[in-house]
């Protein structure tokens, strides 16, 4: 019999004499490990879902007048000194009115007693890829509001920053929930092997005598934390799969979650969740040993 | 120390190749009991030794000191060479897999089946499976106690604990046997198969301590006693001239 064999079968009876706490606590895990792994996973879609947001902004600045080539040269000049563009297009009154009767198609006979410069003149600027996050975005709108001759800037600001605040609010309910369940899974595996330990006291003070080990003894409580955050994680994880699997098939269609293009975790992620699991839980389980097993 | 002089071993038998020395040794235990004072002696590697005297007389605090249950007071205790009180993890460990000691209270888990009792001094030296099975059932044939196999140790009478007890001291095969108190609650056979089971272990090497106040197992032996009386010792006599 070698040391491992010696101390599977330790643990195997640690687990069989304490069964209901230890289900208990593989419960515990499992649900921490769900709630998080779900708020998360909201809260990377949401993240996806605002890169793919940003991606399709463009900024309209609206002018007081229509510029002269001279001028547009140098507001574009202004535009380019505060940073590059992807895209950026003068539209005068007349095209901005063409595009809006282009727009009404056979309701266009409602613009025939209108001016056709009724309409005022803009620059359509695509941002570059690297400015699209809303702090950086909201600053380059805010020199563009800065140039003479502007009246307004429009990028969708107001939906954007109710995005965004939302998006800063779910990263507090993540990092909040998150710290919470961390601890109780740790307080629940660590008060797990402390009853465990406390009710084999005899049994432990026998080992000793007889001459085991001080990782005889030890390693079968650090193997049970192991299997606690190793079993409850990966049961934890299979439950939000069927979770998330309902979710896509119940609101498949043109719907919000098709905007949102819900995705599950990739498998880096999930191992990271595994691996985060195991090792709060050995965590967990080495306080007890340290704290109650004095060998 | 109130010691015979006729009685007195001669010095050149307590030296030699000593697998217990113990020098100047005491325990005490607050707020002021001396358990034991003054004690020195030593046993040799493969001797069988009595250690005798009436309830109280400070035998089982005696043999908890030898195996490191409890830290002496005061004095020098070594076991195979190693001061036991300095040792430490694994070194401590390995002492005491050749070690085996039978408790006067003997220390069985009611919740384990008999072999699961005697197999655990086995298990922690990771002897193979198949030959703790085969040990487990040796001891209980010469113990007579093989229907007992499969029984919660919980479920036994005192007497057949005890001797559960004593099998699983000798299981591993240890270099030294501490027994107390062997053969309190049994009856004459049993005495004397619990005593051949010690004998043949000794002949096979091992060196081991009777803590008992039978006499019927030491009084026909020529091997040592020694007589504790208030925690010191009395006399250290070879059997036989008593």
């Amino acid at each position: 019999m070698n040391f491992w064999f010696a101390v599977i079968r330790q643990t195997g009876r640690n687990l069989r004499q304490t069964w209901s706490s230890q289900f208990m606590t593989f419960l515990t895990v499992s649900l921490s490990v769900l709630i998080f792994a779900f708020f998360a996973l909201i809260y990377t879609n949401m993240i996806g879902a605002g890169d793919r947001l940003t991606n399709d902004v463009s900024l309209i600045v609206y002018l007081e007048d229509e510029p002269g080539p001279a001028m547009q040269e140098q507001l574009r000049r202004k535009i380019l000194n505060f940073d590059e563009v992807e895209e950026l297009r003068f539209v005068s009154r007349q095209e901005a009115y063409d595009r809006f009767a282009e727009q009404l198609g056979k309701d266009s006979d409602v613009l025939h007693d209108m001016p056709t410069d009724f309409l005022p003149p803009s620059i359509e600027i695509v941002p570059l890829k690297n400015l699209r996050g809303y702090s950086k975005l909201k600053l380059f709108s805010e020199y563009l509001g800065s140039l003479p001759g502007t009246e307004k800037v429009q990028y969708g600001q107001d939906w954007i920053e109710r995005f965004y605040h939302f998006i800063r609010l779910l990263t507090i309910v993540v990092l909040l929930s998150g710290t919470l369940l961390i601890l109780t899974a740790i307080f629940m595996v660590a008060y797990t092997i402390r009853l465990t330990i406390l009710g084999r006291q005899d049994e432990l003070e026998l080992l000793k005598l007889v001459g085991a080990t001080n990782s005889y003894i030890q390693t079968p409580f650090l193997i049970e934390g192991i299997l606690q955050g190793l079993m409850g994680s990966i049961i934890g994880l299979v439950a939000l799969y069927g979770l998330f699997q309902w979710i896509s098939n119940r609101f498949t269609g043109p719907g919000i979650l098709n905007f949102f293009q819900f995705d599950f975790f990739p498998p880096y992620i999930l191992a990271a969740i595994i691996v985060a699991s195991i090792s709060l839980c050995a965590f967990g389980s080495y306080t007890s040993i340290r704290k109650f097993l004095q060998i | 120390m109130e010691m015979d002089a006729q009685e007195t071993v001669e010095p050149q038998e307590l030296s030699g190749n000593n697998m217990i020395e113990m020098i100047k040794v005491s325990r005490s235990y607050p707020p002021d009991i001396q358990a034991l004072s003054d004690i020195s002696f030593s046993v040799d590697t493969g001797e069988m030794f009595f250690l005798i005297g009436r309830s109280g007389a400070g035998k089982t605090t005696l043999l908890k000191l030898i195996c490191n249950m409890e830290m002496p007071t005061n004095g020098l205790i070594e076991v195979a060479g190693y001061n036991i009180n300095t040792l430490k993890g694994k070194d401590l460990a390995l002492l005491r897999q050749r070690i085996g000691v039978a408790y006067q209270d003997f220390k069985l888990l009611n919740d384990r089946t008999v072999a699961e009792n005697i197999a655990i001094s086995m298990e922690v030296s990771y002897k193979k499976p198949r030959a703790i099975k085969q040990r487990v059932r040796d001891l209980l044939d010469q113990l007579q106690l093989t229907s007992k196999h499969d029984l919660l140790t919980g479920e036994l009478s005192r007497g057949e604990q005890q001797r559960v007890a004593l099998a699983r001291s000798v299981a591993n095969s240890p270099r030294l046997i501490l027994v107390d108190e062997p053969t309190g609650n049994l009856d004459s056979d049993t005495t004397a198969r619990v005593m051949d089971l010690l004998t043949r272990s000794n002949k096979a090497g091992a060196t081991i301590v009777i803590a008992t106040h039978d006499e019927s197992i030491y009084k026909n032996t020529n091997n040592r006693i020694m007589e504790l009386r208030d925690g010191q010792i009395h006399s250290l006599t070879r059997g036989g001239t008593r």
